[in-house]
């Protein structure tokens, strides 16, 4: 191996070797993100019911993850919505609020938690609407994160 | 000795007094305000462990706690009109419980800044070595691996291959 090989090797070797050292304290410019799901009663992505009776109770589980870089305080309503209802990634619904579940998660953490919601309207095609929210340090209020999730419904009334 | 029956009557009205003041507390159902006063200390201990976090401090006890304390504030929420002296209870306890978060997060915000001081220090410093042993093994690494070569070859006899 010649001198300018050697040393073109050592310089690379160097590079390399001071990038790793410095890697911890380089910042990351990683859009952060958060995840919402809801699952069956089995906790799979199935089984929903479609209908129920009135008075009767939905059991479901919702799925939380945080990916913000950051510990996140949720907020995940559930809305009774219809048809009309209009919801979008950037406008919550406007519809009754019927339950509400809040909890703090650790960056790179999830949950899953059961929902039990009590159906006492009728009607066919209702919506159940989920939405997140998250707390807003700045502001210190709740803000609509953007995400939701449905399942719809019929509720027939009772026997 | 048996008690008289004058300081039985005594006894017994005080013991009605105290049922009945008990009783009154607890009819109370926890007002609005106190349920903000709950929202509003968990809503600071969030941030307080939030900015923390972002420190590098380790949250994930303060994460539990604050956990706990929702817990408890959905739960007197729900038990409010039923169970109006636990759900006061409850209100008291989850206040104090972000409060100690509040408290907390300023320790382990100040912990996360020296972890961090530190890993600075420790990459700079690594970075800094591995530059100055490449600049040297450039400049001396002829020298120095033939002053190696003799002292590990110092004792070997050259003998002519004829």
């Amino acid at each position: 191996m010649d001198r300018e090989t050697a040393a073109t090797a050592l310089a690379l070797v160097a590079l390399v070797a001071v990038f790793v050292a410095l890697e911890p304290i380089i910042p990351t410019n990683q859009a952060g993100f958060s995840e919402l799901g809801i699952l069956g009663p089995n906790m799979i992505i199935g089984g929903y019911p479609t209908s129920i009776t009135q008075g009767g109770v939905v059991k479901l589980y919702c799925y939380v993850g945080n990916h913000e870089g950051a510990v996140a305080y949720y907020q995940v309503l559930v809305k009774l919505g219809n048809g009309a209802t209009q919801v979008s990634n950037t406008t919550s619904a406007n519809a009754p609020e019927i339950r509400s579940y809040s909890f703090v998660l650790a960056d790179n953490r999830s949950s899953t938690f059961p929902v039990t919601l009590t159906m006492n309207a009728t009607g066919t095609n209702l919506r159940l609407i989920f939405e997140l929210w998250a707390y807003n340090v700045s502001t210190s209020e709740f803000s609509y994160a953007g995400l939701w999730d449905q399942l719809i419904i019929n509720v027939t009334g009772g026997p | 000795m048996p008690l008289r029956p004058r300081w039985t009557g005594v006894l017994a009205l005080t013991a009605i007094v105290w049922l009945i003041t008990l009783g009154c507390g607890a009819a109370q159902a926890a007002t609005n305000a106190e349920f903000s006063t709950t929202t509003n200390a968990i809503g600071s201990a969030f941030v307080a462990a939030h900015n923390a976090g972002q420190d590098g401090g380790n949250v994930s006890e303060l994460v539990a706690t604050l956990n706990v304390a929702l817990n408890l504030l959905q739960r007197a929420q729900a038990e409010n009109a039923t169970n109006p002296a636990q759900a006061a209870a409850d209100l008291q306890n989850a206040t104090s419980m972000a409060a100690g978060v509040t408290a907390a997060s300023a320790s382990a915000a100040q912990a996360g800044n020296a972890a961090r001081q530190v890993t600075v220090e420790t990459s700079i410093g690594g970075a800094s070595a591995i530059v100055i042993a490449a600049v040297l093994i450039y400049l001396l690494g002829d020298r120095i691996f033939r002053r190696l070569w003799i002292f590990v070859y110092r004792n070997f006899v050259v003998r002519p291959s004829g």
